[in-house]
């Protein structure tokens, strides 16, 4: 038997969220971010298997919904880490500072 | 707030995982933390009776996407560099945001008088695998099924996607090339 609520499971995927956020603000490596980014997405995921469980007409929907979410993470994490080698090998550099092409 | 051991020290390993994945400098030592977090992401799916999301969390997570994740990082740094240092005005700017965000979420909850009143509506088994695997394949109303090929396509079309922009460019032969040289 498990004790512990929904408001409890809630305020741990808000705390991995900030973290999340805090690591995407602060680091200058493009992969350092991308880390930062799967953390927010799995808080994310962290909810709805939470809502999911304590608070839904159709739970097992509710479950797959976090499912097609892992899947959808899984296809944006490979496209970026192309995208980042792809550019690691034209510019030599992962520093998010250097990218300033497009600034006016 | 009731204290259940298991739940807090999966709640205690996750964010460990997570601050070492957002404040450690060495980015192969961030993606460990990472790691980390996803396997008590994935017991804390056990502990809410999601068997096939702390399945899919793990082989998908830690087996796919965190693997990729190091040999990108292999791939792309000199093993022993130091990480790009960001100065003290940007950390304190994502502190602020973050705290910031931390503290309307907190409150929101906490001042939820119906979160509270919630207690395991969903019976034990109500993402087994059977059930979960019947509504991913089923036509029927109510199915997933076309939702689970769109995702396969997605997946599909991204996979060829990674390989044209991550593949090395061919020799160039096109004659406005030669020229230019």
């Amino acid at each position: 038997m498990t004790g512990f609520s929904l408001s409890a499971v809630l305020v741990l995927a808000a705390l991995l969220f900030a973290v999340g956020l805090y690591g995407l603000l602060s680091r200058r490596n493009l992969i350092g971010m991308l880390l930062c980014v799967e953390l927010m997405l799995n808080a994310a995921n962290v909810n709805l298997v939470a809502f999911a469980r304590f608070e839904s007409g159709d739970p097992a929907s509710g479950a797959l919904l976090s499912v097609f979410s892992i899947a959808i993470a899984g296809a944006e994490m490979a496209v970026a880490l192309a995208i980042l080698v792809a550019m690691h090998r034209r510019r030599r550099t992962l520093d998010a500072d250097e990218l300033n092409e497009l600034q006016g | 707030m009731n204290a259940d051991p298991v739940f807090l020290a999966v709640a205690a390993a996750m964010v460990a995982g997570a601050l070492g994945t957002a404040l450690c400098k060495n980015v192969l030592h961030a993606a460990l933390s990472l790691v980390l977090c996803f396997f008590a992401t994935a017991i804390l799916y056990l502990l809410l009776h999601a068997e096939f999301n702390a399945l899919a969390q793990t082989m998908v997570y830690v087996g796919g996407i965190l693997v990729f994740m190091v040999f990108a990082i292999l791939m792309t740094s000199r093993l022993g560099e130091k990480d790009l240092e960001s100065g003290a005005g940007r950390r304190a700017a994502a502190l602020l945001v973050s705290g910031a965000f931390l503290f309307a979420v907190v409150q929101a909850v906490s001042g939820a008088e119906e979160l509270l009143s919630l207690r395991k509506a969903a019976n034990e088994g109500f993402a087994s695998f059977g059930d979960v695997g019947r509504l991913l394949l089923s036509p029927a109303e109510g199915g997933q099924l076309v939702a689970f090929e769109l995702a396969t396509a997605l997946l599909l079309a991204a996979l060829v996607g990674v390989v044209a922009v991550a593949r090395r460019p061919a020799p160039k032969s096109d004659p406005e090339e030669e020229e230019r040289r």
